[in-house]
């Protein structure tokens, strides 16, 4: 603002011949992208330098190279300090029978031909590790998972008593079993019992017998310190001078009749996946085309707006949080007096009446309330209560109602 | 660049083809190859946006809730015709609300080598100056399918300027005023100190009018006629200040005051005298001095036009020696200010003698009726703890005016609608007992 008479906005209203154009120039892309592109760049180098330089493996839960918390490989490095033979197989079936131990953390990965050949080898001892009802079925004929009365077969890990006969767990005492809980069968013997099944059942197979466990977790890195998790460990894997570690393949397709369910993609004609994908395609482009906005978006410099009773209300707030009945009913009184005043005839005095002129012309004009009444009414004592206060806001309303029209 | 709904059509129609006849990747590579090639030629033949040349005209005030019409001039110096979508890009408040989407966008066609208009219509909901935005146009090629898309800068202001609500108490107070000046035919003594003529007495004219020395000279008895003063300087002094900025109903207190102040300059402009204009919070924000009676207004509107509530406290001693310096002879100082009580009594009251000791000053306020809202509650503990406050309040105001009436001030406190009247008839009381 100058001190000149503001002009109005000049505007010549014919078509100007300078370049308006805000489309960026390759110079101000370039400028615009640089930083976006060195980032890029560095973000890609380092993620070559990262792949090259860092050989991550990372293994499967239980598996016995595994460093990690759900590995096991200090089971296996016990074991081999005792003088076990440990060797890790990918195929279970290729393994010689004989004393030895043959532990599946995966059964139900195995095919049904892999689960009979596994059965025919004649292994000293058998540890299946939460197999389900096919490799039950197979490998440890008689027991079966303990759904018996419709609940889960399932508890979660935690402490355990072992509370059987069997002599590794027994040795052991409690470990940290659950998971999968299993039925004995007639020639079984069930330990860890967990509500009405067992995590740990231990059955005579064909070649030795068959141990199977609820869960592995008692055997990972972590677990291994706890309870008696080593000892049942050792008891259940060492008992036999050789011991042969399956590595299931998990990347193996599962055996038929797992996937029994058709989708929906399953019954369109095999063609018409393609149009489906082509479908996909104009869906992009159709995305393309309502996501671009014809500029941007403009937005408005908006002002401070406060409105110019808060203050007052504020102050309400505070009167009935202080409980300030006093001064509410000072305020209120006073300004009954102000409006009386003129209404009576009654001068001011610096802004206020003189409370015995103002309670005596009241009194005369109503002949029904005594100059008594309304001193006490227009300058009593404050009120006790909230209800008082309430009964004085519109006894004063009465009043001057009364004034006005006696 | 920008897609258009046909391109995604043909990709869908496109599902038929590879669906039916090419059910492999290859036929979506085919397909969407061919796609893509309708788009890449629609995109080289459609017109190019970079080379559009642009003017404006049009309006540049526009009084606040009225219309504005901008002229977007678009010339098209590429042999290709431009069938464009365009749009002209105006803040939000520039549009009366809800038709931003459809007010701002134009639909163009313009031939190789030639020029169209497009109009786009304003409606300014907001005081102050509006500043065009981009323009964007998105120009589709032949087919239809694609379109090339860029913005030009094209500026252009319009200004919008108070509204003056109370211009209609204009002509009722302009009456008033001749009423005054002796126009209409009153036969009393005419009010005011300025000495007007000499006529001959008729019956009912006060004798103390009588001018015995002139009726000695003539045959008959003279009375003197006295008409209101003319030539008086008035001085608006609006307070952009913190205390302005109180929203009072759906406005904040300074379009209140400035559509008072608006009707005061009317008022005063016709009855002769001069007004000048000030606007200060911590500095000096507008001022109008030495205007013509005819430019008056206009120049007044417009230096309002961009005034807005600043958040600070106002420096009232700056205020103050401003409004002194813009006001050497005696003046009407008219203070459109708040009424609180900690900004007057520490600020403005130790000043006031600066003022009224060679000016008249009028203080007027605009008063919150919520106030009085607030004040009738009863019923409710919290209706009643209301009420207090607000009594309380009014009692604080009540207070500070009496003081600013014991300096000489003459104070007025209304509610936004009634305080552009109230002032113009406390201008004409003050005119009529010649304190000018």
């Amino acid at each position: 603002m100058t001190d000149t008479v503001l002009a109005p906005p000049s505007g010549t209203g014919t078509p100007s011949t300078a370049p308006t154009s805000l489309a960026p120039t390759p110079r101000g892309l370039w400028r615009r992208a640089r930083w976006y592109l060195a980032f890029l760049v560095a973000l890609l180098i380092g993620a070559v330098a990262v792949t090259a330089l860092g050989q991550d493996h990372s293994y499967p839960p239980l598996d016995p190279r595994s460093y990690d918390r759900d590995g096991a490989h200090a089971v296996v490095a016990l074991l081999e300090r005792q003088g076990v033979t440990a060797e890790f197989t990918a195929d279970p079936t290729g393994s010689p029978a004989g004393p030895d131990t043959l532990v599946l953390p995966e059964p139900d990965l195995l095919s049904p031909t892999q689960l009979r050949a596994v059965a025919a080898a004649r292994h000293r001892r058998l540890v299946l590790i939460a197999p389900g009802p096919a490799a039950l079925t197979a490998l440890a004929p008689g027991i079966r998972l303990s759904d018996e009365d419709g609940g889960l077969p399932y508890a979660s890990v935690h402490s355990t008593p072992a509370d059987c006969p069997v002599i590794e767990a027994a040795r052991a005492g409690s470990a940290q079993l659950g998971g999968m809980l299993y039925t004995s069968g007639s020639r079984g013997e069930g330990c860890y019992p967990r509500g009405h099944g067992y995590s740990l059942v231990s059955t005579p197979g064909a070649g030795g017998d068959v141990i199977v466990l609820g869960t592995g977790a008692f055997l990972h890195n972590e677990q291994l310190p706890k309870d008696g998790d080593a000892s049942l460990a050792l008891g259940l894997l060492g008992s036999q001078p050789r011991l042969t570690w399956h590595l299931p393949d998990y990347s193996a397709p599962l055996p038929d009749g797992v996937r029994a369910r058709k989708t929906f993609g399953d019954y369109i004609p095999n063609g018409w996946h393609w149009a489906y994908y082509q479908l996909v395609v104009a869906a992009v482009l159709a995305a393309l085309w309502r996501g671009r906005r014809l500029g941007p978006v403009v937005s408005e410099d908006l002002p401070v707006v406060v409105r110019a009773s808060e203050t007052t209300e504020g102050r309400a707030r505070l009167y009935r949080r202080a409980k300030a009945r006093g001064r509410a009913a000072e305020a209120l009184r006073r300004a009954a007096g102000h409006r009386l005043a003129p209404a009576l005839g009654v001068p001011l005095q610096a802004g206020v009446p003189d409370p015995d002129a103002l309670c005596a012309a009241a009194a005369a004009r109503l002949p029904d309330r005594p100059v008594g009444d309304v001193r006490a009414l227009l300058y009593g004592p404050p009120p006790t209560d909230d209800t008082a206060l309430l009964r004085l806001a519109d006894d004063l309303d009465t009043l001057e109602r009364q004034v006005r029209n006696p | 660049m920008a897609l258009t709904g046909r391109t995604a059509l043909l990709a869908a129609l496109g599902a038929l083809v590879v669906g039916l006849l090419l059910p492999s990747a290859a036929g979506i590579w085919l397909v969407t190859g061919a796609v893509l090639l309708a788009v890449a030629v629609d995109l080289v033949l459609a017109a190019p946006v970079r080379d559009l040349r642009f003017g404006r005209g049009g309006t540049t005030t526009v009084r606040l809730g009225e219309p504005a019409t901008v002229e977007l001039t678009v010339t098209n110096p590429s042999g290709r015709p431009l069938r464009a979508l365009l749009r002209d890009a105006w803040a939000p408040s520039a549009w009366r609300p809800g038709t931003a989407g459809t007010a701002s966008r134009h639909a163009l066609t313009v031939p190789g080598g030639e020029r169209r208009r497009a109009v786009t219509v304003l409606t300014p909901s907001r005081r102050g100056d509006h500043h065009a935005h981009r323009v964007t146009v998105r120009s589709f090629g032949p087919l239809g399918l694609a379109a090339r898309q860029g913005s030009h800068l094209v500026p252009w202001t319009v200004r919008a300027l108070p509204p003056f609500a109370s211009r209609k108490h204009l002509p009722s107070r302009l009456a008033r005023l001749r009423e005054l000046d002796g126009r209409t035919s009153v036969l009393t003594r005419g009010q005011g100190t300025e000495f007007d003529s000499l006529r001959e007495y008729l019956p009912g004219d006060d004798v103390r009018s009588i001018d015995w020395r002139a009726s000695a000279r003539r045959n008959t008895v003279a009375v003197r006629t006295w008409r209101p003063e003319r030539d008086r300087h008035i001085l608006v002094v609006l307070d952009t200040g913190r205390t302005s900025a109180g929203r009072v109903g759906d406005a904040p207190r300074l379009d209140a005051a400035l559509d008072a102040a608006l009707l005061l300059t009317a008022l005063a402009t016709r009855a002769g005298d001069r007004v000048d204009l000030l606007a200060h919070d911590l500095h000096k924000r507008a001022a109008v001095a030495g205007c013509s009676a005819h430019e008056v207004l206009p120049a007044f509107t417009n230096a309002m036009a961009g005034l807005e509530p600043a958040l600070h406290e106002t420096d009232l001693r700056a205020l103050v020696s401003t409004a002194l310096k813009m006001a050497p002879q005696r003046s009407l100082i008219v203070l459109l200010t708040g009424l609180d009580a900690a900004p007057v009594e520490d600020g403005l009251r130790p000043l006031l003698p600066l003022l009224t000791k060679r000016h008249e000053v009028v203080l007027a306020s605009v008063a919150d009726p919520r106030l009085d809202v607030l004040a009738a509650g009863r019923g409710t503990v919290e209706a009643v703890y209301g009420a207090a406050a607000a009594e309380q309040t009014r009692a604080d105001r009540r207070a500070t005016a009496d003081r600013l009436t014991r300096h000489g001030v003459t104070v007025l406190d209304a509610p936004p609608a009634q305080i552009a009247p109230v002032l113009a008839d406390a201008y004409l009381a003050l005119k009529a007992a010649g304190r000018l």
